[in-house]
């Protein structure tokens, strides 16, 4: 049976068959079978009708934008590489000392716009407990306590 | 034979992009920029779109170079990659949009094109009329039935490279094509 609307290949034969490229004699008994059967000039129809959508050209900056693409990420890829190789280099002797320069500039910049009360407190040994949670989780999240060897 | 060069060089020119050959990649992008191109083109239908997506696949490429595995065909993963791409775009602007059909700016580069060719005032109408009746069946396919049907007729994929696109055995590929197939016919019947 060669019915292409009762073959689980019916699409691949279809495919073949127009592109002439069954053998001589299940390409005649296509033909002969697709004069007979209105499902299958149907299916041979729908084929042949979407040859017609065409596609329009690739715009010509196409390449150059992509290119663009890719070197805006490299570059920012870079940025956090240079950003790796600095700290390792800092670790041992003056990640420390970064790590509470760090610090002492985040309680700053929570505590400056605040009111004379708020700049009363930002003596460090008079925050509460919570702040100095909440800037060593800054500091965290900065990743500069985090030991290299790791 | 043919077949089997082609996943050779495809699958050698990735390799040396891993290894930081960029002149490899600009050889992947000439081989494949029209492909992906034209197959987002037909599936979204929108060309700024559809080279938008395109960016984003290639850049997807050249982002995972360094772990890059020959393991299946080159082009299977490629059209894996833009059939992705341009599901989660088309869900997202079903969302954006609410279920509808072509919009307007829809029907852009082909029509212009159509329209350098200088033809008769009716031979344009007919033509126009046939192309906007085969891209709106094509529309109204399931997204996934629609990829299938794209990479099946357009980009001449087989069944086990649709297959390994969509995750899908051969033969829910071989029926959910012939689906597919089937459904156009019933649409595009009347004016075959
Ligand atoms: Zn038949």
């Amino acid at each position: 049976m060669i019915c292409l609307s009762k073959n689980e290949q019916g699409a691949e034969l279809l495919a073949n068959y127009l592109a002439k490229t069954l053998d001589a004699p299940r390409t005649a008994e296509l033909a002969r079978h697709i004069q007979e059967c209105s499902d299958c000039r149907g299916l041979a129809s729908v084929w042949e009708r979407l040859d017609e959508f065409a596609v329009p050209e690739v715009s010509p900056g196409f390449d150059a934008r992509l290119y663009a693409r890719i070197a805006r990420e490299e570059a920012r890829l870079s940025l956090r590489t240079t950003w790796k190789s600095w700290r390792r280099w800092l670790w041992p002797p003056v990640a420390p000392l970064a790590a509470a320069a760090a610090v002492a500039a985040l309680v700053l910049f929570l505590q400056v716009p605040g009111t004379p009360d708020a700049a009363k407190q930002a003596n460090p040994t008079q925050s509460s407990k919570a702040e100095i949670e909440q800037v060593a989780q800054a500091v965290d999240d900065l990743d500069l306590l985090t030991p290299i060897d790791k | 034979m043919e077949a089997v060069v082609a996943l050779e060089r495809d699958a050698q020119l990735m390799l040396r992009v891993r290894e930081g050959d960029d002149t490899s990649f600009a050889l992947l992008l000439e081989r494949h920029r029209g492909p992906v191109v034209h197959f987002l083109y037909r599936m979204v239908q929108n060309q700024a779109v559809s080279e938008e997506l395109a960016q984003e696949v290639f850049l997807r490429v050249y982002r995972s170079r360094k772990t890059y595995e020959p393991t299946a065909k080159f082009t299977t993963w490629l059209f894996r990659i833009a059939t992705h791409v341009a599901l989660n775009s088309i869900r997202d602007r079903k969302k954006e949009k609410g279920h509808e059909s072509l919009d307007e700016d829809a029907l852009d580069g082909v029509e212009r094109q159509v329209a350098d060719r200088q033809p008769t005032v009716e031979q344009e109408m007919v033509h126009e009329v046939r192309l906007r009746e085969v891209r709106q069946a094509i529309e109204a396919l399931p997204a996934k039935q629609r990829a299938a049907v794209l990479m099946h007729k357009y980009e001449g994929l087989d069944y086990t490279q649709i297959a390994g696109v969509l995750s899908c055995s051969e033969s829910a590929i071989k029926s959910l094509l012939f689906r597919a197939y089937e459904s156009l016919r019933d649409r595009l019947s009347h004016m075959a």
